[in-house]
């Protein structure tokens, strides 16, 4: 008898888990996206239909087009905001101090916080009666008392970008910190010594060094912000109107408030191509800074 | 304060102020002063919310509904004694998320060590590939799997238990897990493993005496990791469980009753769904912080 070579018992237990927890249902959710199958009506699938639910959702969806431009909206100001906030923080914190150290320790406590609980929380802020937020903005911004945040397009959307950007920043402030630290101090401070400006010194040599961590630290909260689902629910539940109602959303009320199985996998599929492609982006730019 | 090293003179430490041709842009203390203010003002943000839901957990309903008894108010355990009671039942809903996430760990961990290990030592066919499928399948969306999984859980009568929960989370945990651990175990010196090979001690031997001890940090790191993951896990839960599988982040969203919203109520949850992670991670905060940074360095 051969004796099985370590690295294939290593490797057995988790390649058979994820081999069967996450390619199948890849597969499965395939084949659910060109069936119709309404799982209010049959327990069973329905008839293949090719690309029927994929020509159904591209061409003759006002809502689906709805959830496009949603999640576009939310991507690029979530991905936008986020990056500026953690870049900014970080470039606070680099510096050593008492405060900063303070500040530097509490940058883990939203990133470990339930989301769920983070929209809740935000929905309470936001009260137009006795929240804290909307009353401190009211008082901010003159223009914006007595509004009901959550019942205007745009504000639902912006409370949605914040609390996204208050869990996810801090964390990626962490991030950028850890690829501040592996930037040579050397360069800076012979220029500085030169008498070049902060802000010179910070375009010409922080920041070129400081792109490729910049540039994962983007491309990662862009997947995230496309997979959010956990506080658009709770603080919008997608509301009002289609307004916040993104992809995942989408997806999510599809399969289970209708209960359109095909139509949902469909939709989660090109969910998926977007993700894909994004999660290419981002295997290149990690695999390529570790050679 | 910022300081450059003269390489001319040999002092170490000179203010960049006393050096010839230096321009300060701003006086150095005003600088400092609006830093020190946007850094304060940073950590207001983080945690006044967090203070805020801690406060309304004090607080009985009326205080709640008003902005006068905001911060003046006389505290009560109230709420933490409603939520246990039926029919929030929160009690039930933490043995739940416990059971769940320790068993998630117990199992995930030891399944990706080994694999992390594999990764880390052997070369073998098909190498980078493989690793290469792990680490995407965590860019699945949940949207997309949580189908087949509602019809598959269905299929097979496992709807509203524990041990679907635990699949599940394992699924969205073992790369994460994997990628760490890879992570912390090519830091291991090979040299002390290699000698134990050649006295002849198997290789499951040398994993637990010497690689596992070695790279303990690490594993509690991705222990940690994973055990905040699945405890704060939403969308799978709202799915799969309906009545005796309920986690707390779904025990939250319950206090949402026609009656309206029971902030009070949602606060002492929160509080108590969110304090264990903030001592979990404190406690492992250098490691944990470590780790969860290396994704942008490596």
């Amino acid at each position: 008898m051969t004796r099985i070579p370590p690295q294939v018992w290593l490797l057995a237990p988790a390649l058979v888990f994820v081999g069967a927890m996450a390619l199948f249902p890849l597969g499965y959710s395939l084949l659910l996206s060109l069936r119709e199958w309404k799982l209010a009506r049959s327990a069973t699938p329905g008839d293949f239909v090719g690309l029927e639910n994929y020509i159904l959702l591209l061409s003759d969806d006002p809502d689906f087009v709805e959830a496009l431009q949603a999640t576009a909206v939310f991507l690029v100001s979530d991905v936008l905001l986020t990056v500026a906030v953690a870049l900014g923080g970080a470039l606070l914190l680099q510096r050593v101090g008492r405060l900063n150290s303070l500040a530097r320790t509490l940058l883990i406590l939203p990133f470990v916080m339930s989301p769920a609980l983070i929209g809740i929380s935000f929905r309470f802020f936001l009260n137009a009666e006795y929240g804290v937020l909307a009353h401190g903005a009211g008082w901010l911004i003159p223009g914006l008392k007595d509004t009901v945040w959550l019942a205007d397009r745009t504000l639902a959307m912006v409370a949605v970008v914040v609390s996204d950007v208050w869990h996810w920043a801090p964390y990626m402030a962490l991030m950028v910190l850890g690829g501040l630290a592996s930037i040579p101090r050397e360069t800076e401070e012979a220029a500085r010594i030169d008498g070049a400006s902060a802000w010179a010194v910070f375009r010409d040599i922080t920041w070129p060094q400081l792109l490729p961590v910049l540039a994962v630290v983007a491309v990662l909260k862009a997947v995230f912000a496309l997979k959010a689902f956990d506080t658009i629910f709770t603080l919008t539940n997608g509301g009002p109107g289609n307004s916040t109602k993104t992809l995942a959303y989408f997806v999510y009320e599809q399969g289970f408030n209708y209960y359109d199985m095909g139509y949902a996998a469909a939709a989660a599929y090109l969910l998926t191509a977007i993700l894909l492609v994004l999660a290419g982006f981002y295997l290149r730019l990690v695999f390529a800074r570790g050679r | 304060m910022m300081t450059a090293p003269t390489a001319a003179s040999g002092v170490q430490g000179t203010p960049a102020a006393l050096i010839p041709g230096y321009v300060a842009p701003w006086p150095e203390t005003a600088r400092d002063w609006l830093a020190r203010m946007l850094v304060f003002t940073g950590i207001c943000a983080i945690l006044m919310p967090i203070a805020w839901i801690l406060l309304t957990a004090f607080k009985l309903p009326r205080e709640v509904y008003s902005l006068d008894s905001a911060l003046v108010f006389t505290p009560t355990l109230d709420n933490f004694r409603t939520v246990f009671e039926p029919p929030w039942n929160l009690g039930d809903k933490i043995v739940n998320s416990l059971v769940v996430a320790a068993c998630t760990v117990l199992l995930a961990i030891p399944m990706a060590t080994m694999a992390a290990y594999a990764f880390s030592r052997f070369d073998f066919r098909f190498k980078q590939a493989l690793f290469l499928v792990v680490i995407a399948s965590q860019f699945i969306p949940a949207a997309v799997v949580v189908l087949p999984y509602f019809l598959m859980f269905k299929q097979i009568g496992l709807l509203d238990t524990r041990i679907a929960l635990v699949l599940v989370n394992m699924s969205i945990v073992l790369p994460y897990a994997v990628w760490m651990l890879k992570g912390f175990i090519d830091a291991v010196p090979l040299e002390v493993e290699e000698s134990a090979m050649v006295d002849g001690a198997h290789r499951a031997r040398v994993i637990a005496e010497i690689v596992v001890p070695t790279a303990l940090p690490g594993i509690i790191t991705a222990a940690v990791f994973s055990f905040t993951l699945t405890w704060n896990e939403f969308l799978f839960a709202l799915i799969i469980t309906k009545q005796d599988a309920l986690t707390l982040p779904i025990g939250l969203i319950g206090f949402r009753t026609e009656r309206g919203d029971l902030w009070e109520l949602m606060a002492a949850g929160g509080t108590l769904i969110t304090a264990p992670m903030f001592i979990l991670s404190l406690l492992v905060q250098k490691q944990f912080i470590q780790s969860l940074t290396a994704g942008s360095s490596r």
